[in-house]
């Protein structure tokens, strides 16, 4: 076998099977489907905050991987204490500080009151009404400095949170480079194969089943590959070639089924969220337990 | 719950303690819980928790097809791997895949799982003591990081360390074993393997400098490091004898990670201020705001004449003066050996004196003076010269200096087992203050240097009696 260390940082620290049955939502009573409801449109959220912040994204991806870690195991963090829009902040803003893309507390700040605006926001989980013909007020979503004073201290304390809760392990492996090597090696590196394996991963990353926390990039890559050559009609080389990349046929076919899942799982997710929103902070929370 | 909750929103530092407290018996509670519900549910949860066990139902009814297929001609396939072979190695019959480190993550431990036995060492980014893990009684080493004063939250400099060091795993960078907390946010620990020496105390406390074996069992160990760091993009940007630790089994390990960072590939904006004043490379002194892992080389470069001397190479009082003893050493730069140096920010100001009479090497590095090094062999000073390139493109990447003839020539370097061992400084008394100057602090200003005096401010002075630095070269 090869030596391990260098494979370091190719891998990931992966949820243990307890982690994954025993959230610190769950424990504290959050219904399991809300909590998957809540922590995917927590990805959401985080992924276009990072567009709106011009960070590329691999570090997008990175910060939604710290994102779905923290709400993981009975030690995680839970619904009932700490809002998913705090968390999703700081896992994006604590990201690219350690990238080389930093950002400011203030550009990280005016990007959420924006997102989480009732009237202004372009996410339909928090404004299912969309966004109104006439544009609305500006006081609805710019952030006032006494608004930003309090909010800054909020972030930087889920900051310490964050990382307290994953013992300061920030490091996260990204399926995305690895897919193309693989690509290349396939000899299926075509400009529309390519991007299709890049939606994939990208899809994934709001995924249900919380494939990145439970599979190894390389893993997510050969599926991404696999649905990817399949859809765009190129023939890859016979034989199993996914254990060339030590990828076994059932972890390959558990991943194929999972990512193609994704998308019928947001429309659900619409349908089911269409009139009220999904809950973004610890009080819409608590009364959605209520009803 | 919903007092915990209030708490949580409350941000009076005072009673962060209480919250702490809370926490904690909250999440041991919790623990209790989860513990109970696992073992009600063992079984339950057998059959669905483990992933690529539990969704065989899934995986058939994914690609019937390409299964069915392939176990037609699943005879041939091993035939496609043989250009692989990094990935899967050697496959036989049944097929061996790789299997990737199992890691997991965990909340952070408390600090009081440890015992402190006894301060050691105030740095620039935190204070290290000696402790002691309670439960096991395995003597560490415990650095606080300094948290105050930070505005952007937890500090960057403190996330690349632990970030860094997690990920330097290697027999010669030290070893970090977890990060624990106190009560509050802000007390943050390492914990690391505890070393007995560092080096620049010992040589301070020996008689004798290492013998020439010693030297090369040091620095190939330091060098060792340094290789695996440069190769997971990590720049140290701190090296100096305070930062090298050895235990008294010859062994020599990287430490304070406080300045170490990840460089790319064109490298990122970086900031000038790394690098301790005495270790620091010629062109961060200039200015350069691009620059990479050739700044450690020159640390080694530093080092390597400190092991031989026993006093630091290059102890300049501030930045003007660090340049001048550079060049006192190596002679000053010129267009040959170190094309580009003008337009370094820092250059502009910079008065040479005239270069005909050191202008005649053509490209290759010059040596050092012989008459500084007089024990060293001619391998070993040209290892030294070109560690001590001015032009940072012609010092030898770490993987090079590794496969240098110094460290094949007679003496061999010393086996590890055959090392001295020194008496503990950091075992039990408290060490007295270095005199090396402190790294630079993160957020200070890039200070604006005038260079105009390094020469004495004479253009074109008699550049032959200034010192043996200039002209004078020897074998």
């Amino acid at each position: 076998m090869a030596p391990t260390t260098g494979l370091k940082h190719l891998s990931n620290a992966l949820a243990t099977p307890d982690q994954l049955s025993n959230s610190s939502s769950s424990l504290d009573g959050v219904p399991s489907d809300l909590e998957t409801s809540i922590r995917c449109a927590g990805a959401q959220l985080t992924q276009t905050a990072g567009v709106l912040l011009r960070l590329s994204q691999d570090v997008i991806a990175q910060a939604i991987v710290t994102f779905t870690r923290f709400w993981l195991g009975a030690d995680g963090g839970s619904l009932r204490i700490y809002s998913v829009k705090d968390v999703s902040a700081a896992a994006l803003y604590l990201t690219a500080k350690l990238s080389f893309q930093p950002t400011s507390p203030r550009s990280v700040l005016n990007v959420y009151h924006l997102l989480l605006s009732r009237d202004a926001s372009p996410l339909w989980f928090v404004n299912p009404r969309g966004t109104p013909a006439q544009p609305p007020a500006p006081e609805t979503y710019i952030l006032s400095e006494g608004g930003y004073q309090s909010a800054r201290l909020v972030l930087l304390r889920i900051e310490s949170v964050i990382l307290r809760t994953l013992g300061f392990d920030t490091h996260v492996a990204l399926p995305h480079t690895i897919a193309l090597t693989y690509l290349q090696t396939l000899g299926a590196a075509r400009p529309a194969v390519s991007r299709r394996v890049i939606q994939h991963l990208n899809a994934s990353l709001l995924s249900p089943q919380l494939l990145y926390v439970t599979h190894q990039p390389n893993a997510l890559a050969v599926a991404a590959i696999y649905l990817a050559s399949r859809e765009e009609g190129v023939k890859l080389v016979d034989g199993e070639w996914w254990e060339v990349f030590d990828v076994d046929r059932e972890e390959l076919g558990f991943l194929v089924v999972a990512m193609k899942s994704t998308e019928g799982f947001m429309r659900s997710e619409r349908e089911r969220w269409r009139d009220q929103g999904i809950p973004m902070v610890v009080e819409e929370v608590e009364s959605e337990i209520r009803k | 719950m919903s007092t915990a909750k209030s708490r949580w929103a409350d941000d009076d530092p005072e009673t962060e303690a209480i919250i702490a407290q809370q926490k904690r018996e909250k999440e041991a509670k919790r623990r209790a819980k989860a513990e109970k519900q696992r073992q009600l549910e063992a079984k339950a949860q057998q059959t669905q928790t483990p992933e690529t066990n539990s969704h065989p139902a899934n995986g058939e009814t994914g690609p019937p097809k390409k299964r069915r297929r392939l176990s037609n001609d699943a005879a041939e396939t091993t035939g496609s791997d043989a250009d692989a072979p990094e990935i899967a190695p050697q496959k036989k019959q049944s097929t061996a895949l790789l299997r990737f480190p199992a890691r997991e993550w965990g909340t952070c431990r408390h600090v009081d799982n440890f015992e402190r036995l006894n301060h050691i060492e105030e740095g620039s980014y935190g204070w290290v003591s000696r402790a002691k893990e309670i439960t096991t009684g395995e003597v560490v080493a415990l650095k606080k990081l300094k948290l105050e004063n930070s505005p952007d939250g937890f500090p960057v400099t403190g996330l690349r360390e632990i970030q860094t060091l997690l990920e330097a795993r290697h027999p010669n960078v030290v070893y970090l074993r977890e990060v624990v907390m106190g009560n509050k946010m802000d007390e943050v620990f390492l914990v690391m393997d505890f070393l007995e020496h560092d080096l620049k105390t010992l040589l301070d406390e020996m008689r004798e400098p290492f013998l020439p074996s010693e030297i090369k069992t040091v620095l190939l160990q330091i060098v060792g490091g340094l290789e695996f760091l440069h190769s997971q993009w990590i720049m140290h940007r701190d090296l100096k004898t305070s930062n090298l630790l050895m235990n008294n089994r010859g062994e020599i390990k990287l430490a304070d990670f406080g300045m170490a960072r990840y460089y790319g590939d064109p490298p990122p904006k970086l900031t000038q201020l790394v690098v301790t004043l005495w270790y620091r490379s010629p062109e961060l002194l200039l200015g350069a705001d691009k620059y990479g892992p050739e700044i450690d080389m020159w640390s080694i470069g530093c080092i390597f004449g400190e092991l031989l001397t026993k006093e630091p190479l290059l102890q300049g009082k501030n930045e003007v003066d660090q340049v001048s003893k550079i060049f006192e050493l190596t002679g000053p730069p010129n267009a040959q050996t170190w094309p580009g140096f003008r337009s370094l920010p820092n250059a502009k100001s910079l008065r040479l004196p005239s270069s005909s009479s050191s202008a005649t090497s053509s490209g290759k590095i010059p040596l050092l003076p012989r008459s500084k090094f007089p024990y060293l062999t001619n391998a070993g000073l040209s290892l030294l010269s070109s560690l001590l390139a001015l032009n940072p493109t012609s010092r030898p990447t770490a993987q090079q200096c590794l496969s240098h003839a110094y460290f094949k020539e007679d003496p061999r370097p010393k086996p590890r087992e055959m090392f001295p061992t020194f008496p503990s400084k950091a075992g039990m008394e408290k060490r007295r203050r270095h005199h090396t100057p402190e790294a630079p602090k993160r957020g200070q200003e890039a200070p604006q240097l005038d260079f105009a005096g390094v020469f004495g401010g004479a253009p074109g002075g008699d550049t032959g009696e200034v010192g043996a630095g200039f002209a004078l070269r020897l074998g």
